[in-house]
């Protein structure tokens, strides 16, 4: 039988400690409906937006913004952390109808030792119809001591794509790690796309176990990626996920082209 | 006490009837076919033995070792293979889907219940629970176990489900059940309740045809999870909202379920 490609090369399942069975590390409760309400004191909000004349705008402090050239028709930005780590952060993008958005992190957002601290990451993407967003993050270490909650939610208008990608890493190399609730929300044409809550809690380190505990997610929303081992939504979109620092073909960042590739492909052949 | 046999739809004892026989493991459903998860997760290996840990054992709780390794059949690790499996991790699972799949599929069911009991639309609830169900062999199997209840309700309920579920749709098992609780007098907590409660003996009784087991050891398992099933009920009986239904992931599940669907060599269908 051929090895899962969800499998390290050593033929074990390398993760996932933390959502091991048995434990506490799922929760049946809504992330979502149990901590926004606490998401008040120290936000920053940093909103990047592209204007209908293909502009872009960016406002807040939280992030420096720096323009790159543009890319197949796509705005590109780099976006630059202005030292906010152990803040609550909120990122509005929004793009409007026909207009495309990349978004470049040049350092990962990081949760570096944020002790006894939590921190919120509320992302809020607003696409117009067939605008399309790409936006690969960067890894987020999620180290030993923090406690992070990240709300992704996409709201796409129909004919709309967009390309995320979000990875977690649990702690570095011989570390425990910390605590991270991550939701997506996305909703397209106002019905629910995908709705999914990931907790992870620090896990004791076990023989066996990967030297890096991570979940590395890529969502293509409001089109298709065509893949052996992806997961197709219920309606237009695809999940691959790869519990592994490697999945089969690779880290899931060299699907990123083709995911963009698909999302382009729908919007010149959209009517 | 009311009359049993006479009894209306609103009285305790006959929603208490319904809601054993809606448990019942012969209720003509297709449901012996199925494995609640578990079939993939042991193809993926979850019964054979961890490696030793290193270091101190504080945590040796059997579910707190290291996941499985993979190609059981193939290529036992750490002294593993069969004789040796490591079977907490049956009802150890059975846990965790409590917390994740399970608790939306009760969730969905509460939500569409309560819908249906003012004959709502059960539209938004579907739409809610597939996006909360990434996997489409996950989605497949839910739906195949809707199909085998549709099927029996209509039978039973004809007028009452009238127009829950358009001709030619694939409601999942629990959209099905709700709308059975709404018309037989089932109450939310009952609802959320049937539907973990079956989860958990459908992976018990799946268990004693992938692994040699004593059927007492596996119906041990069902007893001592009770709480944890009443707990995932308690915490989903309020909701009408289908926005509320829970979302949290399960991520080797779902690999699981997909390796699992595209393999031949299987009992169940998932």
């Amino acid at each position: 039988m051929a090895p899962s490609p969800l499998l390290g090369e050593d033929g074990a399942v390398p993760v996932p400690t933390h959502v091991e069975v048995g434990r506490h590390t799922h929760t049946g409760v809504d992330v979502l409906q149990a901590t926004t309400e606490q998401h008040t004191t120290g936000t920053t909000t940093t909103r990047v937006a592209v204007t209908v004349d293909g502009d872009l705008e960016v406002e807040g402090e939280a992030l420096e913004a720096c323009r790159l050239p543009d890319e197949r028709g796509r705005v590109r930005v780099a976006l630059v952390s202005a030292g906010c780590a152990g803040r609550n952060g909120r990122i509005e993008v929004e793009v409007p109808a026909g207009r495309g958005l990349e978004i470049v992190e040049v350092t990962g957002s990081g949760t570096h030792d944020v002790r006894r601290t939590r921190t919120q990451w509320l992302l809020d993407v607003r696409l117009g119809r067939d605008a399309v967003l790409v936006w690969p993050s960067l890894p987020i270490v999620v180290a030993d001591g923090a406690d992070v909650l990240r709300l992704t939610h996409v709201d796409l208008a129909p004919g709309a794509r967009a390309v995320l990608r979000e990875t977690l890493v649990l702690g570095r190399a011989g570390a425990a790690g910390g605590r991270i609730r991550s939701t997506v929300r996305a909703r397209l044409d106002d019905r629910p796309l995908l709705a999914e809550t990931f907790v992870a809690e620090p896990a004791p380190l076990l023989a066996g176990a990967p030297a890096e505990r991570r979940l590395d997610t890529l969502l293509v929303l409001g089109a298709r990626l065509d893949h052996p081992e992806a997961m197709q939504l219920e309606h237009e979109g695809t999940m691959l996920r790869g519990p592994a620092a490697r999945v089969h073909d690779g880290d899931l960042g060299r699907l990123v082209p083709a995911s963009v590739a698909s999302a382009h492909a729908l919007a010149s052949s959209a009517p | 006490m009311t009359d049993v046999v006479g009894g209306r739809r609103s009285d305790g004892a006959s929603a208490l009837l319904v809601l054993a026989m809606l448990a019942d493991a012969r209720l003509p459903t297709g449901a012996h076919a199925h494995s609640a998860g578990l079939e993939p997760a042991v193809q993926a290996g979850l019964l054979t033995p961890a490696p030793p840990l290193t270091g101190g054992r504080g945590t040796g709780h059997p579910a707190t070792r290291t996941p499985p390794a993979t190609g059981a059949s193939t290529a036992p690790r750490g002294g593993g293979g069969r004789g040796g499996e490591d079977v907490a991790r049956v009802p150890a699972l059975a846990a965790t889907r409590l917390r994740t799949v399970t608790a939306t599929e009760a969730g969905a069911a509460v939500v569409a219940r309560h819908l249906w009991l003012d004959r709502r639309d059960l539209a938004p609830v579907e739409h809610a629970w597939a996006a909360r169900t990434p996997s489409p062999a996950v989605r497949d199997a839910a739906r195949r176990l809707g199909r085998g209840y549709l099927r029996l309700a209509l039978a039973l309920w004809p007028d009452d489900l009238d127009g829950a579920f358009p001709a030619g749709s694939a409601p999942p098992r629990p959209l099905v059940a709700g709308a059975i609780g709404a018309v037989t007098g089932l109450d939310a907590l009952q609802v959320a309740l049937l539907v973990g409660y079956d989860d958990v003996q459908t992976i018990a009784s799946a268990a004693l045809k992938l692994t040699p087991l004593d059927p007492a050891t596996t119906t041990r398992w069902v007893l001592d999870l009770h709480p944890a099933v009443a707990a995932m009920a308690a915490d989903v009986a309020h909701l009408t909202d289908p926005d509320d239904i829970p979302s949290a992931g399960a991520p080797m599940t779902d690999a699981w379920a997909q390796t699992h669907a595209r393999t031949t060599r299987r009992l169940f269908h998932g």
